[in-house]
């Protein structure tokens, strides 16, 4: 359903070319939840812009749903779904008028979009917040409004960017159900984060990135059996250190 | 995804509502021209009473003793103190009341720097007569000044007509000169202070759009929507075009709100007379044609404000950046207070300043079409191009708080190649074409008449055309440069089917005549503008076309208007259009702006150009879409100018064809009969010959 392949990005900072994402290729099928792991700064994000075509690679390309985002970026646009930590909302506008002018920017007319939200609305539990003022939601009752806004249109493809930042334990529950409703429906589903607790709870497949490149992929079994580890936490721990056993396998 | 116009509805509404609902919005919406106005209007009163005029008993003079008050009334009663009627006349005929007082408790002079008189004055009297005056005026006050001076002048007068009197029995062959006053040039209606309500109206409307644009700009990445709204399927410039109508609404509110504030304190206050002069006022059609003008202006600004914004990162830094603007602008339209600053000129094109000028010649009653019509196209041009800055910056990467991009690499040339140009650079092309041309054969113009004549008409055919050159040639080959768009595909510069061409040739044939035709029928019905002295000049410039070379004339009035505006509008803006528009909505977009540009010429507004160039424009605009190749076109344009020039220059010599044309200009019926048969048939040509779909792929 999303296919990754050679994606590059460059970035010069003080004079120096900066490889953010070094020529990852990663495939995620319908119904599967794939974790990209990785420390601040080892090019999640980088990886998740470009995908959504925000960021423009210099090499390589992303196909969401057969549909190659340089080709035609808002065709690949309109079958993704994107949910942040950092997202905002519109403090002037009801949840409903805000989740409803998202159903409009991705296309989906009035009648079914407000069909789909009184679905969604359901399932995450937002129906009493529609007619709030978005501003005056509390950050737990916001982190819900954003993931339905992700889900409005039905993409078949979500991504998540550390969804888990800055909530409490209420909060990363909802966002496991909200996975866990995500894979029951059959979206290929790419989780970024750094949490690699909450990953190992959460993930069908990982990718271990680190400085833009992608160590290591597969699942949390054959991660075990490849680096002799039991966590991902210390299989990351080998990672950063360059005379792990992990290092030394890949090498 | 298509823009439809419900879409862009529903887009706009989302905008706002989000706005109006902001109490930082209503503020400035509704409390500011409530508080405004009211406090304005009082200064200004306090300024009215205080700059110069006499107060409703007229002046008031002070004196210590009713024998002196006596005396200075007589004085001031006596006809002969006031001046000649011519000198009445050009101060406004009315002779200025002045009301002697005695001060009986206090000394006048105490009385006038408590407020109580405008002047004070001290009569003395010898044998019975007064033999000086000595007046005392307050230094810091206008009225008590005025009120010296008139004084003054009045006793003047007297001593004056003694004078003359007493020299006429003493000497009577004496004669005294009299004195006479004229006026030219046009007198304000009203105030100098009516040129401050356009300006306070626009300071105002900017108030109201400031807000708005840098809230749902820079705003949107403040509140981490940005992201959100960017990852979503839909262009930049339809969320910016959103925005944009949003804040052209919020600004047109506030100009109606300010609008109505200030008219109804100006007439409660009754402060209205004062300002637009007696009998004047803000009428209904003076009202509706300053909004006309404040939607033209919000237009402008908002468009100018949201390109700032865009560029912005964040609240602050588009409030950084938007305050210099607001006091730049202030700079013009200050300049607009000025006397003999008119709507002529550089000026008709330079931005605010020219909306400024052209409500001051609104409020005069005093509007010059040309003025008026370049600088209202030229706003929304300007317009145009800050609304595809905004476009280009809103949401770029470059600009988002995450990115490493500089925003040096925003206006780099891309890596890669592309097909043709965006809509918002081809706005940015026409934003610049009509300053630039307009200046450029103004320029040329200002040269040749400098000259004296020492110019021949091949060189300035020649020196036309290199003009032409450099506005529709150099302008978009540089932005097809810069964007590295692909030439073949930019300009169209595709081979086609033989038909194309030979129904090209066959149609132009037919089609000068009908443009000779409109023309004609143009200066009949009297579309045409062209005063006695241009028509003059052209009869001129078309016998002097008589002694130059054939060649010459069709090498600059046919072949390169034909290579250069059909590369400029079939090509380079057909192309950026096909992309967003209908076949039939960019004929129609691309037509009437080549009947624009056909329009100014010169120093002159040829409106009777408009309808004959944007039917060519949509002959030459279908012929392009169905061949897919702007070379047919280059045919039909040359043949078309070429065929109308040489019927110009040797129409004496079409006699034998009955070409009677000198008595009634228009072209014998068995012509009109066969080119009209040739029209039909070159377009039958190009329907049968079969489409190159081409558009927009």
């Amino acid at each position: 359903m999303l296919h990754i392949h050679a994606l590059t990005k460059r970035f010069v900072a003080e004079n120096e070319v900066v490889c953010a994402v070094d020529g990852l290729s990663l495939d995620v099928q319908p119904g599967e939840v794939y974790g990209l792991l990785g420390p601040n700064g080892a090019g999640k994000t980088t990886t998740l812009r470009m995908v959504l075509g925000l960021v423009v690679p210099d090499d390589g390309y992303t196909e969401v749903a057969g549909v190659r985002t340089s080709v035609d970026p808002f065709a690949a646009k309109s079958k993704l779904g994107f949910v942040s930590a950092s997202d905002g909302v519109y403090p002037w506008l009801s949840v409903r008028e805000m989740l409803l002018y998202f159903a409009d920017l991705y296309g989906v007319s009035p009648d079914e979009a407000v069909e789909r939200l009184k679905m969604l609305a359901d399932v995450m539990d937002i129906k009493a917040l529609l007619d709030r003022r978005a501003g005056t939601l509390s950050t737990g009752q916001r982190q819900r409004v954003t993931l339905v806004r992700g889900l409005i249109h039905d993409p078949p493809v979500m991504l998540l960017d550390e969804p888990t930042r800055g909530l409490d334990v209420v909060g990363v529950q909802t966002i496991f159900r909200y996975i866990a409703h995500l894979r029951q429906v059959g979206k290929a589903v790419v989780v970024c984060t750094h949490r690699l607790d909450e990953a190992e709870r959460l993930c069908d497949n990982f990718g271990l990135l680190h400085r833009g490149k992608l160590r290591y992929h597969g699942t949390l079994s054959a991660l075990r059996e490849a680096s002799g580890r039991q966590h991902l936490v210390e299989m990351f721990d080998d990672l950063m250190n360059p005379s792990s056993a992990l290092n030394e396998t890949n090498a | 995804m298509k823009l439809s116009w419900s879409r862009l509805a529903r887009l706009s509404r989302k905008e706002l509502r989000e706005t109006l609902r902001d109490r930082r919005t209503i503020l400035t919406l509704v409390m500011m021209p409530l508080l405004v106005y009211p406090l304005l209007s009082m200064a200004l009163n306090r300024f009215l009473i205080s700059s110069g005029g006499p107060g409703e008993t007229g002046f008031v003079v002070g004196v210590a003793t009713a024998d002196e008050s006596d005396w200075l009334q007589s004085l001031l009663n006596d006809p002969r103190s006031a001046p000649p009627q011519s000198v009445q006349d050009a101060s406004g005929g009315n002779l200025a009341e002045f009301k002697v007082v005695v001060t009986d408790a206090i000394e006048p002079n105490e009385a006038l720097l408590d407020n109580q008189l405008d002047v004070a004055a001290k009569v003395e009297i010898a044998n019975n007569e007064p033999s000086a005056i000595t007046i005392t005026a307050f230094a810091g006050d206008q009225a008590s000044q005025s009120a010296r001076r008139i004084l003054i002048e009045r006793l003047h007068w007297l001593k004056l007509e003694d004078t003359v009197g007493i020299l006429k029995r003493v000497v009577p062959s004496f004669t005294s000169f009299e004195i006479n006053t004229t006026e030219i040039g046009e007198r304000p209606s009203g105030n100098v202070l009516a040129s401050i309500i356009p300006l306070v109206l626009v300071l105002m409307t900017i108030t109201g759009a400031v807000y708005p644009a840098i809230d749902l700009t820079a705003g949107e990445r403040e509140r981490g929507t940005m992201e959100a709204l960017m990852a979503s399927p839909v262009p930049r410039w339809w969320l910016l075009l959103a925005k944009y109508v949003a804040v052209v609404s919020v600004a047109l509110l506030t100009a109606v709100a300010n609008l109505g504030a200030m008219f109804t304190t100006l007439s409660l206050t009754g402060l209205m007379p004062m300002l637009a002069g007696e009998g004047a006022g803000l009428g209904l059609k003076e009202m509706s044609l300053i909004f006309l003008l404040l939607v033209l202006f919000s237009a402008f600004f908002a468009a100018v404000l949201l390109s700032l914004t865009s560029f912005a990162r964040s609240f602050k830094e588009a409030q950084a950046y938007l305050i210099p603007v607001m006091l730049l602008s202030l700079a013009p339209a200050m300049l607009s207070l000025m006397p003999g600053i008119g709507l002529d000129g550089a000026l008709a094109v330079a931005p605010l300043l020219n909306i400024v000028l052209l409500a001051r010649e609104i409020l005069a009653d005093n509007v010059h079409v040309f003025g008026a019509t370049l600088a209202i196209a030229s706003t929304v041009l300007y317009a145009v191009a800050a609304l595809a800055i905004a476009a280009k910056l809103f949401g770029n990467d470059a600009v988002n708080r995450t990115s490493d991009a500089s925003i040096g690499s925003l206006f780099k040339r891309p890596a890669q190649s592309t097909l043709r140009p965006t809509i918002g650079e081809a706005g940015m092309v026409i934003a610049l074409l009509l300053p630039v041309s307009f200046v450029v054969s103004n320029a040329l113009m200002q040269w040749v008449r400098s000259q004296e004549g020492a110019v021949d008409v091949a060189f300035q055919l020649t020196l036309n055309a290199f003009a032409l050159i450099a506005a529709f040639g150099l302008i978009p080959w540089f932005a097809t440069f810069l964007g590295r768009h692909r030439y073949r595909s930019t300009y169209r510069l595709e081979r086609t089917s033989l038909g194309f061409y030979l129904g090209a040739a066959v149609m132009s044939l037919g089609a000068w005549a009908f443009a000779h035709e409109a023309l004609v029928l143009a200066d009949q019905w009297g579309w045409a503008l062209l005063s006695e002295d241009q028509i003059e000049r052209t009869r001129g410039v078309l016998d002097k076309w008589k002694t130059i070379s054939p060649l010459v004339l069709l090498a600059t009035m046919a072949l390169t208007p034909a290579v250069v505006e059909e590369l400029c509008f079939r090509g380079y803006l057909f192309s950026a259009f096909s992309s967003v528009l209908r076949p039939w909505q960019t004929i129609m977009t691309t037509a009437v702006l080549f009947g624009l540009f056909h329009v100014f010429v010169g120093s002159a507004l040829l409106i009777e150009r408009f309808l004959p160039t944007t039917l060519l424009g949509i002959l030459l605009g279908w012929l392009a879409y169905r061949s897919g190749s702007v070379l047919p076109g280059m045919l039909l344009h040359f043949l078309h100018n070429g065929l109308l020039e040489m019927v110009a220059r040797y129409h004496e010599k079409l006699s034998f064809l009955g070409a009677d044309m000198e008595s009634s200009r228009h072209l014998p019926p068995m012509w009109l009969a066969v080119t009209g048969t040739c029209m039909v048939l070159g377009i039958a040509i190009v329907w049968w010959t079969r489409p190159q779909d081409r558009y927009a792929r």
